[in-house]
C-alpha cells in the first residue's frame, strides 16, 4: 500500500514531507507527496497529514547540501518552486537515487534516471522563467516614489528575482507583486528584502503613478518602436523570444 | 543650415535611436559584477534580454547615437554627410538621465553608445568619455556599457574610455580592404585595425595588473567585438568566415557580428535595389557558421573552400558538413569522444556536456537523449545508442538530405519552392564579375 504525504505547496511544506518520508524509510514506489488543495483521492493509499515545521525543512536542506552538494541543492530548490504537481516526488526520488551511485554529489548528472531527469527539467524550467522575468519585468514609479511591478509567472519565481533586484537597486524602495500566487516581495531602501503572503495589502496606491512616470513610459514605448528595422519585420521571431503570456504585464506591449 | 534651438527629449531620442538601429550588437553578456550597494546596477555573465522589437531582435541596451552629425560620407550609411536629414546631438547629461531612469524601471540592461563623427574623431571620443565618466563616477552606475571606439581618435582617450566601459567595439564595416575603399572612402582598414589592436594589447596588460592587484581597475572586461555588413559587396561566404576566423585568432575578439545589408541610400556603388529585402538567410547561415567556429571546434576551411565558397541555403552549415563526411558516422553516443559529439547535427554543446557526464552513471538510450535536449529528428541519422539506430535508416547523402529538409527549419517561401536537386550549390550573392570596375568608375 502506498503512503501519501499531504502538505502545503511551499518550500517548508514539501521539505517537511520529504523529511517524514525519509524518516519512515520509504522507497520511491511506496510513497507519494501530494498537496492539500489539489489532492485527488486514490484507492489503496494511506493518507498522512504532514506536520510542517521550519526545523524539518532546515534538516532536509542541510541533508541535501551536505550529501548532494550546493549545486544540486539549488537545482532541487528551483524544482520545488515549479508549477508541476509531481515535484515533491521528483525531489524525493532524486535524493533516494543519490544513495545508489558511488559519488552522490554527481546526482544531477545522472539523467538516465527518470526522477533525476524530471527534477532537472523542472529546475531548469523555473530558472528559465526567473531569467526571463529578470528582463521582462517592468517597474513603474508611484507617486510615493516606490517602484512597483506586477507579474504573472507560472512558477513561484519571486524568491529567485528578489536577490537579483536587491543587488541591482539597493537604494530604491521597490515591490513586486506575483498575481498568480498572490505574493509580494518588498524591498526597503538599503535593507533586506522580505517575502509577504496571506496578507491583505491595499493596492489602490499602485494606480497613482508619479508625474515623470508618464513621460518615461512614453519615451520607452517610442524607443521600442523606433529601434526595429522595417525591412526585417518578423513577428514570428518576436513571438518565439517573447511569448504572449509575458506581454500582458509589459508596458511597451500594451 | 537650419538650426532648431529647442528639440524635445522625445524628438531627440527618436532621431538618435532611428540612426542607431542598424548597429547589430545588443548583447549585455561577457562580464559579471555585483552591486557595491552605493549606486545602481549589476551585470550578469549570460546577459539579459529586456524586450524584443518587431523585427525579432533582442533589446537589451539603450542603443543610441551620441550624435548623428558626421563628417564622413560612407555610401551605405543613413548618417552620411551628404544625406539631408535632421541632425541632433545629446548632451552627456541627457544620456545619463535617460540611462538611469530607464535602468531603474528595468527597461534596459545598460547603455550602448555609438556616434557619428562630430568635428573630429578626438572631439567625438571626448564627448563620449564625458558622458561615460558622468554615468560611472557621478551617478554610480554599475550596469553594462558598450561603447564604440572611434577609429582615428587619440590612443590615450580610447584607453580612458576602456576603463569605464564593459565592452568596446570598432566596426570593421566591410569584410575586405578593397570594399572599404570603395564604399567608405574616408575610412581605411589600417585605421580600423589600429584601435582594435590597441584594445587587445591593453586587455592583455590589464590581465597582468589584475593578477598582481585584485582590485586594479578593469579594462573592457567583457572583451571587444566588431561588425561587418554582408551583401553590400561581392565577398563570398568563405572570405567572410575566414576574416571572422582570423579576427578571433589574431585579435582575440569576443564576437563578430554580421549585418545583412539594408538599402537606405541610393548610390551607384551599392548593389541594385531588389524586392527581396536584406539577405537575412545568408546572415543566418553566417551566424550559424560563426558558432561552429567559436564553440564547436570547427575551422573555416572545413566548412567552405575556394571551389565551394558559399553556404548551402537549404541546410545549416553543420548538417552540410556532416553530409559531406558520412564516413565519420554513425557515432555511438555511449562511447564517442566529446569533440566528435559536437559535430553531430542536432546536438548542441550543452547536450554534449550532459551526455558525457550522464553516460558515466548509466547507459543512455534515445528517450534519455530527448530529455536532455537533443534534437532527435536531426540527430537520428547520425547516431547509435548501444549499437542501434533509432529507426532503420540509410547512411546515404541523398536520403538523409531529403528527410532533413522535410523536418528542417522554416525556410522562406522562395527557397522552399526551388527544390533541393536544382540547387545543390546556391549562392545568395547578386553580383556579376565586373563589380569593382563598374563601381570604381563612379568615384
Amino acid at each position: 500500500m502506498k503512503t501519501v504525504y499531504i502538505c502545503n505547496d511551499t518550500i517548508t511544506g514539501i521539505f517537511s514531507a520529504v523529511y517524514d518520508a525519509w524518516r519512515d524509510r520509504q522507497r520511491e514506489e511506496t510513497c507519494k507527496i501530494a498537496f492539500k488543495n489539489t489532492l485527488e483521492q486514490e484507492l489503496f493509499c494511506e493518507y498522512r497529514q504532514v506536520e510542517e515545521t521550519e526545523h524539518k525543512a532546515q534538516a532536509v536542506e542541510n541533508l541535501i547540501k551536505k550529501h548532494l552538494g550546493r549545486r544540486a541543492y539549488w537545482d532541487l530548490y528551483h524544482a520545488v518552486l515549479s508549477q508541476d504537481e509531481e515535484k515533491g516526488d521528483a525531489v524525493l526520488g532524486t535524493m533516494l537515487a543519490a544513495r545508489e551511485i558511488p559519488d552522490s554529489t554527481k546526482i544531477m548528472e545522472h539523467l538516465s534516471h527518470p526522477k533525476v531527469a524530471m527534477a532537472f527539467r523542472l529546475g531548469r524550467n523555473v530558472e528559465g522563467e526567473a531569467h526571463s522575468y529578470k528582463g521582462f519585468l517592468r517597474f513603474r514609479e508611484l507617486a510615493s516614489g516606490v517602484l512597483y511591478s506586477e507579474i504573472t509567472p507560472k512558477n513561484q519565481v519571486l524568491t529567485c528575482l528578489a536577490p537579483h533586484f536587491a543587488d541591482r537597486l539597493p537604494l530604491e524602495n521597490w515591490m513586486i507583486y506575483d498575481k498568480t500566487h498572490q505574493m509580494f516581495v518588498v524591498h526597503e531602501k538599503a535593507k533586506k528584502w522580505v517575502l509577504v503572503w496571506n496578507e491583505d495589502i491595499d493596492l489602490s496606491a499602485a494606480s497613482r503613478v508619479s508625474d515623470k512616470e508618464m513621460e518615461y513610459a512614453r519615451l520607452w514605448k517610442s524607443f521600442v518602436r523606433t529601434i526595429a528595422i522595417e525591412s526585417r519585420t518578423n513577428p514570428k521571431c518576436q513571438l518565439n523570444h517573447l511569448p504572449l503570456h509575458f506581454r500582458g504585464d509589459m508596458l511597451e506591449m500594451g | 543650415m537650419h538650426i532648431q534651438e529647442s528639440m524635445s527629449m522625445y524628438e531627440k531620442l527618436n532621431i538618435l535611436t532611428d540612426a542607431a538601429k542598424y548597429d547589430v550588437a545588443c548583447t549585455s553578456s561577457g562580464t559579471s559584477r555585483k552591486g557595491d550597494g552605493t549606486g545602481m546596477g549589476t551585470c550578469e555573465q549570460s546577459g539579459i534580454c529586456h524586450s524584443f522589437s518587431a523585427d525579432g531582435r533582442c533589446i537589451s541596451l539603450l542603443k543610441i547615437l551620441f550624435t548623428n552629425e558626421c563628417i564622413y560620407d560612407c555610401r551605405y550609411c543613413v548618417n552620411r554627410r551628404s544625406n539631408d536629414i535632421i541632425r541632433t546631438s545629446f548632451t552627456p547629461d541627457e544620456v545619463c538621465t535617460l540611462t538611469m531612469e530607464f535602468y531603474r524601471r528595468n527597461y534596459i540592461e545598460g547603455l550602448f553608445l555609438s556616434s557619428g563623427i562630430l568635428r573630429s574623431p578626438d572631439y567625438t571620443m571626448e564627448l563620449i568619455y564625458a558622458a561615460l565618466y558622468k554615468l560611472r563616477r557621478e551617478c554610480n552606475f554599475q550596469g553594462y556599457i558598450h561603447v564604440k571606439a572611434i577609429p582615428g581618435a587619440n590612443t590615450e582617450l580610447i584607453q580612458r574610455v576602456g576603463f569605464l566601459a564593459d565592452r568596446m567595439s570598432v566596426n570593421l564595416e566591410l569584410p575586405t580592404a578593397e570594399s572599404l575603399r570603395l564604399l567608405a572612402p574616408h575610412k581605411s582598414r589600417r585605421n580600423i585595425l589600429t584601435p582594435m589592436r590597441l584594445v587587445q594589447n591593453r586587455m592583455e596588460e590589464n590581465k597582468q595588473e589584475l593578477a598582481l592587484y585584485r582590485n586594479a581597475p578593469r579594462f573592457v572586461p567583457a572583451g571587444q567585438s566588431t561588425q561587418m555588413i554582408i551583401g553590400a559587396t561581392p565577398e563570398t561566404d568563405y572570405q567572410i568566415i575566414q576574416v571572422a576566423e582570423s579576427l578571433y585568432q589574431k585579435f582575440e575578439l569576443k564576437r563578430v557580428f554580421y549585418s545583412a545589408f539594408v538599402h537606405v541610400n541610393e548610390d551607384k556603388a551599392l548593389p541594385k535595389r531588389t524586392d527581396e529585402g536584406p539577405p537575412l538567410l545568408r546572415e543566418h547561415r553566417l551566424y550559424q557558421a560563426d558558432w561552429l567556429l567559436r564553440y564547436y571546434h570547427f575551422q573555416a576551411s572545413e566548412l567552405l573552400s575556394e571551389e565551394n565558397p558559399n553556404f548551402n541555403v537549404m541546410l545549416d552549415p553543420k548538417c552540410n558538413w556532416a553530409l559531406k563526411h558520412l564516413e565519420q558516422f554513425p557515432v555511438e553516443i555511449n562511447r564517442a569522444d566529446y569533440k566528435m559529439l559536437l559535430r553531430v547535427p542536432g546536438l548542441g554543446y550543452k547536450s554534449a556536456v550532459r551526455i558525457v557526464k550522464a553516460r558515466r552513471l548509466g547507459v543512455l538510450g534515445f528517450t534519455d537523449l530527448k530529455k536532455m535536449g537533443v534534437v532527435l529528428k536531426r540527430a537520428m541519422y547520425f547516431i547509435t545508442c548501444s549499437g542501434r539506430m533509432m529507426y532503420p535508416t540509410k547512411l546515404e547523402e541523398d536520403y538523409i538530405t531529403r528527410n532533413l529538409l522535410n523536418v528542417g527549419e522554416r525556410l522562406p517561401e522562395e527557397v522552399r519552392n526551388m527544390g533541393y536537386r536544382q540547387l545543390s550549390l546556391f549562392d545568395d550573392v547578386r553580383f556579376g564579375s565586373g563589380f569593382y570596375e563598374k563601381a570604381g568608375g563612379t568615384i
